[in-house]
């Protein structure tokens, strides 16, 4: 890797963002993680001024996406993410409370590389960012392409 | 126009109708009954005429006679005697003729038998005056003729005749005023009649065109609200599917957004029991360095850090709390993920195929096998009839029955499940009973509510299984009902429709 991942975690929810990037860290990830609590603070942070992500043409990016945003549907955010040149191959981790089966599967249809649900049960929940968090270290996350 | 209206106008008609009828009749007994009267007074006017007729004819011959007679005593010409003898055996029939007509008149009764008599001698005497001048013995004839008071008896006949024919003119007077009477009295009753009759007839048309009118009236009401109706019924139609499409939207978001917090909740809580770890472990590190200060002479004790007896106390309490926020939220949990499991039944579209009952509910009870088992029940099949209707939504019927049936059975009596069916007026009627430990009757409705449940609550649920069978037996057209007492098993009836089309269940209302 010839830089540090950078983890984009679009979570309205401050709980939820604290409980995850807690979890995050017990499971030995140390990475950067730049969260946001709105989808449209997010997209302008992914696309930047021209829409066209070019500044994120190279950066390493990795992101956790809640479906659930008060301003924005993170189905919209994910086939933005998708659909831009620069963002394509950046994994995008869907995280959130929908788990149905309708969704689920439009969201695969759309690009995206892991779908989890948030169980109410906190070991299951913990259990699954800690195998995140497994993930994070072993993927390789390509360079954007130019 | 209101019902009482409508039946005062009816009667009205009705009565009117008979009224006219009966005038009707009335009239025509009189008309007939006065013509007749009338036709029988000209019989009478045509008899006095016949009488007077009769009187005039009789007369004449007798005049005819008379002067026959003279005639032949003074110029002895044979044609005058043979006039004299042909009038006068004209006179007797026409008189006896007359007598017959009068036979019912009082006061011509003596008038005819005295003419007679008298017409009798007189035409007597003709003969004889007649005879004596054949016998040329005119001298004795014209004696005969001046002494024999023929004259006085002449006259005594034409005076009776002129009685006669007064009063003869007395009746033709009275009858043909009778007549007139009846006529003109048959005419004022034909003529008042029909005027009552037309004058009635003129009413019922009116009515009938008023209640005609009325029923026009009536009908474009009626169509109007038939209209009414039609859409009434179909934007109410149109807002329950909204309402229904409505609450299941409502109950999703609601769903999803609970279990937002919830995960919060959960997540938070278990951090704070591992806080909790942290601090008690802390303070028993901290309470033992005290004590080891303290104690500095025999300190000996080692190894883990001990929490003295009310820090103790305090951490079971706060485990206890936490405990039974944890077991709040799994419940919660669980009921959020019930009711998002009947939305998502609820929007689901059925497709009616055809079913292979029995097969259906033996794969259902190989699945329950080994809880039948554990219960030592036996689940019976009777021979079940076909049905088109949705798999899926049968499946989850019957199995929640039976898991149900499995799950209240009695401690210590083997379960004994059986599972009927027949087929009735195009409905299929399905039963699973068990000697179970039974519902009592008075939460026969409740087991059916949402989150309801009933009798001993000693087994895991949440209340939605029975409500979740409703629910999808009343999409597939059909009705459910249960037969319980407790300790007495229960029978679940389940009647759906043999050949469901999918038409109405599948709008959601």
């Amino acid at each position: 890797m010839s830089q540090p991942v950078t983890i984009i975690m679009i979570e309205d929810d401050e709980g939820h963002a604290r409980l995850i990037e807690r979890n995050i860290r017990r499971s030995g990830v140390n990475n950067e993680i730049i969260p946001f609590t709105s989808g449209t603070a997010a997209l302008n942070y992914l696309f930047g001024d021209d829409g066209q992500a070019t500044h994120n043409k190279h950066r390493a990016l990795l992101v956790l996406l809640d479906l659930n945003l008060p301003d924005a549907s993170g189905i919209d955010i994910l086939r933005k993410i998708k659909e831009n040149d620069h963002l394509k191959t950046t994994p995008v981790v869907v995280l959130t409370t929908t788990d149905d089966a309708h969704e689920i599967k439009r969201c695969y249809e759309l690009g995206c590389n892991v779908y989890i649900t948030k169980p109410v049960n906190y070991e299951s929940f913990a259990n699954a960012i800690r195998q995140l968090g497994l993930f994070f270290s072993v993927i390789q996350v390509p360079e954007a392409s130019t | 126009m209101t019902t009482e209206a409508a039946r005062r106008r009816a009667f009205f008609q009705i009565t009117l109708l008979s009224l006219a009828f009966l005038v009707l009749v009335v009239i025509a007994v009189a008309s007939f009954y006065w013509l007749q009267k009338a036709r029988e007074d000209s019989a009478w006017v045509a008899h006095t005429l016949e009488v007077q007729n009769q009187i005039s004819l009789a007369q004449l011959q007798m005049r005819r006679a008379e002067s026959a007679e003279r005639g032949y005593v003074l110029l002895r010409q044979e044609d005058f005697a043979q006039e004299c003898i042909e009038a006068s055996e004209q006179v007797l029939p026409l008189l006896d003729k007359l007598k017959g007509l009068v036979a019912d008149n009082s006061v011509q009764r003596p008038l005819i038998d005295e003419v007679l008599q008298r017409s009798e001698s007189r035409l007597g005497l003709f003969k004889r005056v007649i005879d004596l001048a054949r016998q040329d013995r005119t001298d004795d004839a014209r004696a005969l003729i001046r002494d024999s008071g023929g004259r006085e008896s002449m006259a005594r006949i034409r005076d009776m005749m002129d009685q006669m024919r007064t009063e003869e003119e007395r009746l033709f007077r009275y009858r043909t005023s009778e007549a007139d009477r009846s006529q003109s009295l048959a005419t004022i009753v034909t003529t008042i009649g029909s005027a009552v009759v037309l004058l009635l007839a003129g009413m019922s048309i009116f009515l009938v065109r008023t209640s005609a009118k009325a029923r026009d009236v009536a009908e474009a009401q009626l169509r109007e609200n038939n209209l009414n109706l039609e859409s009434t019924v179909e934007t109410r139609t149109a807002d329950l599917r909204e309402a229904n499409e409505e609450i299941q939207r409502f109950a999703y978001i609601v769903s999803h957004d609970l279990r937002s917090p919830l995960v919060n909740i959960m997540g938070f809580t278990s951090e704070l029991e591992e806080l909790r770890g942290d601090i008690f472990r802390r303070i028993a590190t901290l309470s033992r360095e005290v004590a080891d200060k303290q104690n500095a002479q025999n300190a000996d004790s080692d190894g883990e850090a001990e929490l003295e007896a009310p820090d103790k106390q305090l951490s079971e309490d706060f485990t206890e709390a936490l405990g039974f926020i944890k077991s709040s939220i799994g419940k919660m949990d669980r009921l959020i993920s019930a009711i998002l499991n009947l939305t998502r039944e609820g929007r689901r579209e059925f497709q009616p195929v055809p079913i292979d009952t029995r097969e259906l509910i033996e794969n259902i009870v190989s699945t329950v096998a080994h809880q039948a088992a554990e219960a030592e029940a036996q689940i019976r099949i009777e021979p079940l009839p076909e049905i088109v209707s949705d798999r899926l939504a049968l499946e989850q019927i019957f199995s929640n029955l039976i898991d149900n049936a499995l799950k209240y059975l009695r401690h210590g009596v083997p379960g004994d499940i059986t599972i009927r069916g027949r087929q009735k007026l195009g409905f299929v009627i399905f039963e699973i009973a068990d000697n179970g430990r039974g519902i009592d009757p008075k939460d026969h409705q409740r087991i059916f509510d949402l989150f309801r449940r009933a009798g001993t609550q000693d087994r895991p649920g949440q209340g939605i299984g029975l409500a979740h069978v409703r629910a999808l037996v009343r999409r597939l057209g059909g009705t459910m009902s249960v037969s319980s007492a407790l300790g007495q098993g229960s029978t679940f009836t389940i009647t759906l429709p043999a050949r469901w089309s999918g038409a109405k269940g599948n709008s959601r209302v």
